[in-house]
């Protein structure tokens, strides 16, 4: 395994690691920001859909963020994959026994 | 605040009265002292022993405090300790055998020996090594000064709210524990994280994943449940700090909270807990019990199958904690068939132990005969487990001495006695000194016998009726005689433990000098010398297998080969930051710990922001060690 630190995250990977790519995605996170406040402080949608509707802009920046930022479409990250599973996995069984229970 | 100014003023007149003023040769002959150099290293072998002393100081704390409680208890209406003072006694009793005894302890033999064991040269991270020391120290000494400074918590180990709420726990008692359990939890979860990435970075070339030796495994598996499970506990403390210091109302079912939620949060890190204090301790049996009987451990990867697989499913159990809450039919059935599971996986390890020593030539040194005991008593816990996981079952057992034998049984029969088998399996790599084998068999037969005295009686009471927590009971109803004889089988404890220090202290004074492989091991701290150098390996070890030493040393080698040339080694520096950083939290704690008026809690955190703003503009790179001073030191010892 990697003794050398330097020889881990830093594998080159082409044509993903632009810096426009990096700034399209953060305009894109501060759009959805900006949206899901707008959702809140405006009426625009019923009032029903809007944690909905939060949630789903949510996720979808969780996403980008894991892919673009924290490079979870390279290679060799396992390990952060089966940590960030079990982790969710553990989260959502003690929050559904909390709740449900 | 302003008295504290006028304190700290003073403090610094008298040192510079003392010292006679700023004086360059006292601060450079301080910095050269052997305390500087303990206070401000990194090196894992000098963390893992500070976590050791630190550990077993709170050990003989917890200790006395049980003796006290044992004392109480000898016979009906006693009034030796009653009331209150017992009620803290059985709370940091608890508190302090958990967190601040079972866990450094473990800790220390951790950092003492899973870097040589996967073959590398330090954990990956040494700066937080020693900050999450400094901060269990810091938070265990936070939650011990209780005692002098206005009174030990008294609301038992789990604390459970609304007992724990400001209403029925006023003055400062549970504050102490809130803050004390937050900092050194810090502490703990840094360590538990660099444990991780230790093992998944730092392994030595040839050292895959399946061969890395059973403690190693056993001990990243409960790093990885400290990082799952510590967040429940540091959220439930916050909540819990919020409702007792600033008016927050989150466990007030009468303001619109739930008391239900801590002791789910509670419980949800509480469960795994007992799983990261016992699985390292079963990394240490299979250790031991596979180099004493000269066998390779029996089916390795069932053991690690198993770990894993007892590790997941210590998180999905915590309800049966709740049977009585009366949270319904339904969740009580799914956690108590959860729990019931949770035997497969430790049945497959109890056997697979047998069978290693099943055919082997079994040599009985102090460290096997504590793994040998282990095995009986452990089962004896594990059987009173499966009953209380029957709900139906566990409405009689629950809160009575019953469950007092259980966790007993295993926490003591398993991790205590890990520990000490730990203890005397890696003294001589720890400190280059064999302990006493004698006195090591005194240790470890009184203690044996009178464990057995003291917990297997409380089985008994507890079936009888007698509940935990109390601090006297009626006389003529059955009870005399076994508390009686639980009360002297401590008295076997105490002459095993005081047989241990003994051993320690004349080990120190004329213990023979360890060899580098006193025991013929099988793993790789044994190929180095005894203590292992600063260094730890001149060259990076080759591994070609499982149990890599013990396959070079059949195939006629007298070192590991190794995996690179000779050449200069990166060492990180010594720093006094996290020291200074756990000051800082240990100020805070104590300040927020005096109500009303939070100056110096916010004192220490500004110093606690100083120390992070000094680490992270911090310019050290470290130093080198050359090859040449490597090979005059290697010259020393051969001659």
């Amino acid at each position: 395994m990697a003794q050398q630190p330097n020889t881990s995250n830093h594998a080159p990977s082409g044509s993903s690691e632009s810096a426009t790519k990096h700034v399209l995605s953060f305009l894109l996170m501060i759009a959805l920001t900006v949206v899901a406040f707008a959702l809140v402080m405006y009426d625009i949608v019923p009032t029903n859909m809007i944690l909905p509707l939060i949630l789903v802009l949510a996720t979808i920046q969780v996403f980008l963020q894991l892919f673009t930022f924290m490079h979870l479409n390279q290679k060799g990250t396992a390990f952060y994959t089966i940590f960030m599973v079990t982790g969710i996995l553990i989260a959502v069984v003690s929050a559904v026994g909390i709740i449900l229970m | 605040m302003g008295t504290l100014i006028v304190l700290i003023v003073f403090a610094l007149f008298i040192t510079a009265i003392l010292t006679g003023g700023y004086n360059k040769e006292a601060i450079e002959k301080f910095k050269k002292s052997k305390a500087w150099d303990w206070l401000t290293t990194v090196d894992h072998k000098k963390i893992g022993i500070m976590y050791f002393i630190s550990g077993f100081f709170f050990f003989l704390i917890g200790g006395i405090e049980a003796i006290f409680m044992r004392m109480q208890l000898i016979v009906p209406h006693n009034d030796l300790f009653v009331g209150d003072t017992f009620n803290q006694l059985l709370t940091m009793h608890g508190t302090t055998m958990i967190f601040l005894a079972a866990m450094p302890l473990l800790f220390g033999l951790m950092n003492a020996v899973i870097p040589l064991q996967i073959g590398a040269r330090d954990v990956a991270f040494p700066f937080l090594n020693a900050l999450g020391f400094w901060l269990f120290t810091a938070g265990g000494l936070l939650l011990n000064l209780s005692w002098i400074f206005g009174g030990a918590p008294d609301a038992g180990w789990t604390s459970y709210t609304t007992l724990a709420l400001n209403d029925y726990s006023p003055g400062p008692g549970i504050d102490y524990y809130v803050l004390g359990l937050q900092i050194s939890g810090i502490g703990t979860l840094i360590g538990g994280l660099n444990f991780i990435v230790t093992v998944i970075n730092m392994r030595a070339p040839g050292m895959t994943f399946l061969r890395m030796p059973m403690f190693t495994w056993t001990s990243f598996i409960a790093s990885a449940l400290i990082l799952f499970a510590f967040p429940a506990l540091t959220v439930g403390l916050l909540l819990l700090m919020f409702d007792r210091l600033f008016g927050a109302n989150f466990f007030d079912h009468a303001m619109g909270g739930s008391s239900v939620i801590w002791e789910h949060l509670f419980w949800i890190f509480g469960h795994p807990e007992v799983y990261i204090v016992i699985l390292p301790a079963f990394g240490i049996m299979s250790e031991v019990i596979s180099t004493f009987s000269k066998k390779r451990l029996f089916g390795y990867t069932s053991m690690v199958f198993a770990t894993v697989v007892i590790g997941f499913l210590g998180f999905m159990v915590w309800v049966h904690h709740m049977f009585t809450v009366g949270l319904g039919p339904w969740s009580n059935s799914v956690f108590a068939v959860a729990t019931m599971t949770i035997a497969v996986p430790t049945g497959i390890k109890v056997f697979n132990w047998l069978f290693t020593m099943w055919g082997g030539q079994i040599r009985f040194k102090t460290a096997m005969l504590f793994a040998v005991g282990f095995i009986p008593t452990f089962v004896m816990g594990g059987m009173t487990g499966v009953m209380l996981a029957l709900p139906p079952a566990d409405f009689q057992y629950q809160d009575s001495y019953f469950v007092v034998a259980h966790f007993h049984y295993v926490l003591v029969g398993g991790t205590v006695m890990g520990i000490f088998a730990g203890a005397y399996y890696w003294w001589p790599k720890m400190f280059g000194k064999m302990l006493n084998e004698t006195l090591g068999k005194i240790h470890f037969w009184t203690f044996l016998i009178g464990f057995h005295l003291t917990f297997f009686p409380q089985h008994f009471l507890g079936l009888f009726g007698m509940p935990r927590r109390v601090f006297t009971y009626q006389a003529n109803v059955g009870l005399e005689q076994l508390n009686m004889l639980s009360t002297i089988g401590t008295i076997g404890m105490v002459i095993g433990t005081l047989a241990f220090v003994f051993n320690i202290v004349i080990t120190f004074k004329k213990g023979a000098k360890a060899p580098a492989d006193p025991w013929d091991g099988r793993t790789l701290e044994w190929s180095i010398s005894s203590p292992a150098p600063e260094y730890n390996f001149a060259q990076l070890p080759l591994v070609r297998g499982y149990d890599a030493w013990f396959m070079e040393k059949q195939a006629g080698n007298k070192e590991m080969p190794a995996a690179e040339p000779l050449g200069s080694i990166h060492m990180p520096s010594p720093s006094f930051i996290p020291l200074l950083m756990s000051i800082g939290f240990f100020v805070s704690g104590f300040g927020f710990v005096a109500r009303g008026d939070y100056s110096m809690g916010i004192l220490g955190l500004i110093i606690v922001f100083i120390a992070m703003f000094m680490r992270s503009f911090d310019q050290d790179h470290g130093y080198h060690i050359e090859p040449h001073e490597i090979e005059e030191a290697n010259k020393g010892v051969k001659a």
